[in-house]
């Protein structure tokens, strides 16, 4: 493993996150390579210095400022003993409730579009060539609306907030414990897990997802297609979600993928497909696992042969399991490939 | 041979000094019950979680702004906030602790981004760092150091700033970090592996001053 210079690999060893094998074969490369030696000493004093950060104590102020947020949205927080305060609760939150009927319905806060200061569930918010939106997701993240682009709020309460793009293109930021930020694209459903991405709908339908931190899930009837930071996926009208690939994969095996996605069974696919596991490293494995349920038999073990020599099953799990789907086995293999996008 | 063994020898002899010297915060775990507490509307149970990670959230928010106060404390203010808005909806399906850091790592970032057309100025007193020969005050040269630390640290790109304020501030494994961060363990080990590399160019005149120091 550590045959080549190993400078990657030492701060993970300085800071003990190597198992003791590894440790014994890095140790044993620095004793014989003077550069690996070199880089570990600066590796060892970068982490030094770093270790001379002292903790901060936060000024009380912070905690003032969390405590008199507005009541609005702590109302639960109300101090008992106070009998002013819970009367001024009381009145305030009498002017909410009428405020809150006089708008009707809950609405997102949106910003640089002139004209347009909420969006409500049933609303359109289109931007043209030349304008831009940012929209407050409730109380959980945030929207960005490129121009030329078409979404509208669908629903928005505490256990769901749901958004179609019908065109154009959005980045969401989310801060919200996953599967509470939806949004609904002609090709596919993507559900964010946390965090940050890009979504960009063509007017025909097809769309283009990119994840920049965190994770989003992609469904389109029962099938669920994990895309994690760094990758993306494209989804066709009709056809659903494509197979994730990450950024860094190679642009042989990015156009082959794109061409197994779409192909009918046969040669060309083949041939293809024989691109795509030649040009796999072990990150493509997220694309070769996503690919083991949506191709043939004689295409799986093919996919299966390559996918473990890049990240061998555990030994229960044989081939023929695989090419079967064994739920069982396939969830066995998942916590070994699933570490690519954890 | 004897060369080799020096080396196995001082490396040893090394760790054991870092695993010494390492200033680690004591991490205080917040337990089910307690978050409970918090999503029932428990001023007190909340009060208990913002003790416990405060200085965490606010010392990350410093050192990543270089040292600006206000910022910091805004960030922390926003964190908490948000936390209190949003903990009824926390649904025990990631470690409280990776969620908390997801709201750090992004009130920094999109902080940052805000602040990007603006001119930064750190309301902390700068400090310049002495030739450590002309200074034998222990606390002193410590004060500096850290100082100069942060100064290399708050230059870093983002994400290494972020992986390595996550790592020396919380002890947090390089796992935990990829959790927080949406990212494998490998690209941890990769920024922080430069982290520490920019630290030891940058500040390789302070070699000096941490050898008189052990």
């Amino acid at each position: 493993m550590f045959g080549k210079h190993i400078i990657r690999h030492l701060s993970a060893y300085h800071d003990g996150q190597l198992s003791a094998a590894e440790n014994l074969r890095i140790e044993a490369h620095l004793e014989q390579c003077g550069k690996c030696r070199g880089a570990y000493e600066e590796i060892r004093f970068g982490a030094r210095l770093a270790s001379s950060l002292l903790m901060s104590n936060a000024p009380d102020a912070a905690w003032r400022g969390v405590y008199q947020i507005p009541n609005a949205t702590r109302r639960r927080w109300v101090p008992r003993a106070a009998l002013a305060g819970i009367l001024a609760v009381a009145v305030l939150f009498i002017v909410l409730l009428i405020e809150t009927r006089r708008a009707g319905l809950p609405s997102w806060e949106v910003t640089g579009l002139p004209g347009t200061s909420r969006l409500r569930p049933g609303e359109v918010l289109q931007t043209d060539s030349s304008s831009e939106a940012q929209i407050k997701i409730a109380n959980i993240g945030q929207l960005t609306i490129d121009p030329n682009t078409r979404i509208r709020l669908l629903v928005t309460q505490r256990d769901q907030h749901r958004i179609a793009l019908d065109r154009g293109k959005v980045e969401a930021t989310t801060w919200a414990p996953p599967r509470l930020f939806i949004v609904e694209t002609p090709s596919a459903t993507a559900i964010d897990l946390g965090c940050k991405y890009t979504l960009e709908v063509q007017d025909d339908g097809s769309s283009l997802l990119h994840v920049t931190l965190g994770l989003v899930a992609l469904e389109r009837g029962a099938g669920e297609t994990i895309v994690p930071a760094g990758a993306f996926c494209r989804t066709r009208s009709g056809a659903g979600p494509g197979t994730p690939f990450f950024e860094d994969s190679s642009p042989q095996f990015q156009s082959a993928l794109e061409q197994v996605d779409s192909l009918q069974e046969g040669s060309e696919r083949s041939r293809q497909l024989g691109i795509v596991l030649r040009e796999a490293h072990i990150r493509d494995g997220l694309s070769l696992w996503h690919l083991l349920p949506r191709l043939d038999d004689d295409s799986r073990g093919l996919i299966y042969d390559r996918l473990a020599q890049l990240l061998p099953p555990p030994p229960e799990v044989t081939r023929e399991d695989i090419i079967r789907l064994d739920p069982k086995a396939l969830d066995v293999w998942r916590k070994v490939v699933s570490q690519l996008w954890q | 041979m004897e060369e080799a063994q020096a080396f196995r020898r001082l490396t040893v002899e090394f760790r054991q000094q870092d695993a010494k010297s390492r200033v680690l915060m004591t991490k205080h775990p917040i337990d089910g019950p307690t978050i409970e507490a918090c999503q029932r509307g428990d001023s007190d149970a909340f009060r208990l979680v913002f003790e416990a990670c405060k200085d965490r959230v606010y010392s990350i928010a410093l050192c990543f702004f270089d040292g600006n106060e206000a910022t910091a404390k805004d960030i922390t203010q926003d964190v908490f906030l948000k936390l209190m808005i949003t903990i009824s909806q926390f649904q025990n399906r990631s470690e409280f602790s990776t969620w908390l850091y997801r709201l750090v790592t992004n009130a920094c970032l999109d902080r940052k981004r805000s602040l990007r057309r603006f001119l930064f100025f750190s309301t902390t007193r700068e400090l310049e760092f002495l030739d450590p020969r002309s200074s034998l005050e222990d606390k002193f040269i410590q004060r500096e150091l850290e100082s100069s630390v942060r100064k290399v640290i708050a230059r870093m790109k983002p994400k290494l700033r972020i992986t390595i304020l996550l790592k020396y501030f919380d002890d947090l494994s390089y796992e935990e970090i990829a959790k927080v961060l949406g990212c494998s363990a490998g690209t941890v080990a990769s920024r922080l592996n430069r982290a520490h590399r920019i630290l030891a160019r940058k500040l390789a005149h302070l070699r000096g001053a941490l050898a008189s120091g052990e």
